[in-house]
């Protein structure tokens, strides 16, 4: 079923994670990012694993379901380990054939390299995992307000945005039925090459395409009916609401990013043998 | 401006007409005039095309008259400036419930229509708990509408035209696409909405039994008010009804048979005043009781060569997800060839995932699962499926030869036409599924296809599909799925929005097809008059489960069992239960007019039984 490919992300629970404010959220995943990418030791690294167990633990989502996400990175994530492994310098030769040399350094970055990606994964898996779609949009839209001031369609993209969620699931419904009935009428989309196959979708496209545009009319008088005249004296009904669990959220974020900072530059007195030795040069 | 002084008419229409850009010459409304009363229930009918959804949009100003005038509440709607305060006060809720919502959550779409007039957010939220709270649906507040059935969708549209607080709401075919339920859901909302809101309703309807609720109703026919009435006054009109391709309701038809014969039943609404009356004319006769029990269903005699047999069919959407839905849970059936077989069951029941099966579009779970026990630690039974020859469990089986001799008509088949003609999209099918054919071939079939189905070849073969009109692209749809020849055709909801003179020509079709074409007709449906007129044997499905299985005059006369599953019964069972209590048994297996004929047998046979 495609209608799980987009939605069967969001893990329904009622946890600390899934309560607090999406515009947090967002800020807390950005701040996350920009922690593991500043970040220039292992010491950094387990700060931001430490983060992202509190995480977890505070989003009740099992953990199965967090590590799946990396599932479809996985290709890329060997793809790019194997490139920086065999073309990363160094001065301590592990093992060479030919001219496929590797370094330690090369072995320490990779790893360095992979867990980076790994928890950046996992971090904004949590987001969507813990925060429906409608809650995004509504976030998005109230952090890009100041955007209105250089006259940025602020609400009008919220509202496409908004839209578009709304008839994702009827469209892939549509679509998976347009796909059954052409299917009873013998349509084959298995077998055949690349041509044989564009051509196999034309007899889905041309319904979907025309019920989308039926579909759009129809909404645009529904709209209109229903008093739109864009975003001119027009009031919101929601409004997110900052609470006592973004404080902590907003701390521990602070915290993390306050952490790798300090950990930049003081890493090198903590254990110094051990920092030497998994040192990225 | 006081709107209060807008006097008693809210909607004045001064001789309007209105003709689409590219159809200049031809009206879709031509020259109507109207007053509709503060507080009034006004039903519209009229077939497909009569100009019914063109008057609601010029209401609110979606369209624009041509000539004439029309004022709203006092104001003109030719006027640009008015248009916005028009709509705050003229609510329009439209036919299909997925293509009027802007959110993915009740309460946001609830809001939108009060926040694009700049409601207060504390004021927007009392609104809300109003709006929901008169449709019923204050429990659904934090849903997904995708979640919900038709009839809860529509409620929900419903709110949200009610939340803007208008005076006025127009319902534009806004049940046609709702099951039994779902529609007597928004009925009695919009019922109650005129008598306890005092809201002035317009109804726009292809269900005559509807239109019969209303203070007053119009009929259109080409643009034109043809009639205007009470619905009693309209609907002793008959045969003039029928000349605007009209249907009778279903019992007016009925009383209106029994009167020609010399019965004397007064024109009631209701099956129970209907049932009494008839009671009251036998009774002048001195008829107390009567038994007339003949049975339409004759006992069919086939080869069995092309038998259904389904056995403990099981199936689970998205599988191992948080959203995992049993949708079929342990389906035992069997459908004799040469049936005509309906499925009866609301929305969410099971039928259409259980037909899905029946051609391998849905294939059934592998047999690991053979192994697998049930509570008592029995071994289960595997599921299994049998189409004639074709064993459904069998992975080896040629599932394309199957699908050629399963046809299957899905739900509003229209919306599946692509093809550049008419007759490229009927051959589509033909074509997948037999590479060899020549061309004079394929000419003979599809050109027999498209006559059985109703259309004339010769006119319509290089149309393209989208020109044709509902009921002739429906006919094509189903000419695409026939053109094989299938022994096995599956329809589901084939009179789904159908105008009821189009739904009694598909019907009639279907029996066409089941004569000449098919061995056997499967019907998905959940109207119980049709069921009732046409099945020779239903299966009644409920949560996954096959409830029951008889021919229909027996289904229908356990009506409490069916009441109990949210589901219907047939008008003539309704009238014929009430009869039986008064020891006059009539056999309800029929249509309107066969019952019509034994009641009057029963009249001018004139003893005791």
């Amino acid at each position: 079923m495609l209608n799980d490919v987009i939605f069967g992300q969001y893990y329904p629970a009622k946890s600390f994670a899934h309560k607090a404010d999406p515009r947090i959220k967002l800020l807390a995943l950005i701040a996350y990012i920009v922690a593991l990418f500043i970040a220039n030791n292992f010491y950094s690294l387990v700060l931001g694993l430490i983060v992202l167990i509190i995480t977890v633990i505070a989003s009740r989502v099992p953990i199965g379901s967090v590590l799946r996400s990396v599932k479809a990175i996985i290709i890329l994530l060997v793809f790019t380990a194997v490139l920086n492994l065999f073309f990363h310098g160094g001065d301590n030769l592990l093992w060479q054939w030919g001219i496929i040399k590797i370094y330690r350094e090369g072995v320490i970055f990779t790893i360095f390299f992979i867990l980076r990606l790994f928890f950046l994964v996992m971090g904004s898996a949590l987001l969507t995992l813990t925060t429906t779609p409608v809650e995004l949009t509504d976030g998005i839209e109230s952090l890009l307000t100041p955007l209105k001031w250089i006259r940025f369609p602020v609400h009008e993209l919220a509202l496409i945005m908004s839209i578009a969620l709304r008839f994702i699931p009827t469209l892939i419904d549509e679509t998976n039925r347009i796909i059954s009935a052409q299917k009873a009428r013998g349509a084959d989309f298995e077998s055949g090459n690349i041509f044989k196959r564009i051509k196999a979708i034309v007899p889905i496209l041309i319904p979907l395409l025309i019920s989308a545009f039926r579909r759009a009319e129809e909404l645009g008088d529904a709209m209109d009916a229903r008093c739109y005249s864009g975003s001119k004296n027009r009031t919101k009904y929601k409004k997110l609401k900052f609470g006592w669990r973004d404080i902590i959220v907003t701390l521990l974020f602070a915290g993390l990013i306050a952490g790798v900072v300090l950990l930049n530059i003081y890493a090198n007195t903590i254990f110094p043998e051990i920092y030497e030795y998994i040192r990225l040069s | 401006m006081s709107l209060q002084n807008a006097g008693e008419n809210v909607i004045v229409f001064d001789n309007v007409k209105f003709s689409y850009s590219g159809d200049e010459g031809v009206y879709a409304v031509n020259g109507v005039s109207l007053n509709v009363k503060r507080g009034e229930f006004l039903s519209v009918i009229g077939h497909n095309g009569s100009g019914k959804s063109t008057l609601a949009r010029l209401i609110n100003g979606l369209l624009e008259a041509d000539e004439g005038r029309i004022t709203v509440l006092g104001l003109d709607v030719s006027e640009g400036k008015n248009i916005l305060e028009i709509r705050k006060h003229v609510g329009i809720v439209f036919q299909n419930p997925d293509n009027q919502m802007v959110a993915s959550i009740v309460e946001d779409d609830v809001a939108f229509g009060p926040e694009n007039i700049g409601v207060p957010r504390e004021e927007i939220g009392k609104r809300i708990d109003w709006a929901l709270n008169a449709v019923g649906m204050q429990d659904y507040r934090h849903s997904t509408p995708s979640k919900l059935s038709g009839g809860q969708k529509q409620r929900i549209a419903v709110a949200g035209v009610m939340a803007v607080r208008p005076e006025i709401i127009i319902l534009d075919e806004s049940t046609a696409m709702l099951d039994p339920k779902g529609r007597r859901e928004v009925i009695e909302v919009v019922k109650k909405l005129n008598k306890e809101e005092g809201m002035t309703v317009i109804l726009i309807t292809h269900f005559m039994e509807e239109a019969l609720l209303a203070d007053r109703t119009i009929v259109m026919n080409r643009g034109e008010i043809v009639l205007s009435g009470t619905p009693e006054e309209i609907f002793e009109s008959g045969e003039k009804l029928e000349t605007y391709n009209l249907c009778l309701p279903r019992i007016t038809e009925i009383i209106n048979k029994l009167n020609s014969a010399g019965m004397d039943v007064q024109n009631v609404l209701h099956p129970e005043e209907l049932a009494q009356g008839i009671i009251k004319s036998l009774n002048q006769k001195g008829i107390t009781n009567a038994v007339s029990s003949e049975s339409k269903s004759e006992v069919i005699k086939s080869p069995h060569e092309w038998d259904i047999d389904i056995r403990n069919l099981t199936y689970t959407y998205s599988k191992k997800s948080p959203f995992a839905t049993k949708a079929l849970n342990g389906v035992t059936l069997h459908i004799d060839e040469g049936e005509f077989f309906g499925i009866i069951g609301h929305t969410g029941s099971g039928k259409s995932t259980l037909v899905q099966h029946l051609n391998a579009l849905i294939k059934l779970p592998q047999a690991e699962k053979k192994h697998r026990k049930d509570k008592k630690g029995n071994p289960g039974v595997p599921p299994s499926l049998t189409v004639g020859e074709f064993d459904l469990a069998d992975k080896k089986t040629d599932f394309k030869k199957l699908r050629a001799s399963v046809g299957m008509v899905f739900q509003y088949p229209e919306y599946q036409l692509f093809a550049e003609s008419v007759f490229a999209d009927v051959a589509f099918g033909l074509k997948n599924f037999n590479k060899k054919l020549t061309d004079e071939e394929i000419e003979k079939v599809v050109r027999e296809s498209i006559e059985i189905v109703g259309l004339n070849y010769n006119e319509v073969k290089d149309k393209s599909p989208f020109d044709l009109s509902g009921g002739q692209k429906r006919r094509v749809a189903i000419a695409g799925v026939i053109v094989t020849k299938p022994h096995v055709l599956i329809l589901d909801e084939p009179a789904a929005g159908l105008d009821p003179l189009g739904k009694k020509e598909i019907m009639e079709l279907l029996h066409k097809l089941h004569r000449e074409w098919c061995k056997t007709v499967i019907i998905v449906s959940h109207d119980m008059d049709e069921i009732a007129e046409n099945c020779t044997k239903s299966a009644v499905i409920s949560h996954g489960e096959v409830v029951m299985c008889d021919a229909p005059e027996k289904l229908f006369a356990s009506a409490d069992e069916l009441y109990k599953l949210g589901l219907d019964i047939p008008l003539t069972s309704k009238i014929s239960e009430v009869l039986k209590k008064s020891g006059i048994v009539i056999n309800s297996d029929c249509t309107a007019d066969d019952f019509a004929n034994k009641v009057i047998g029963v009249y001018e046979g004139g003893t005791n039984a």
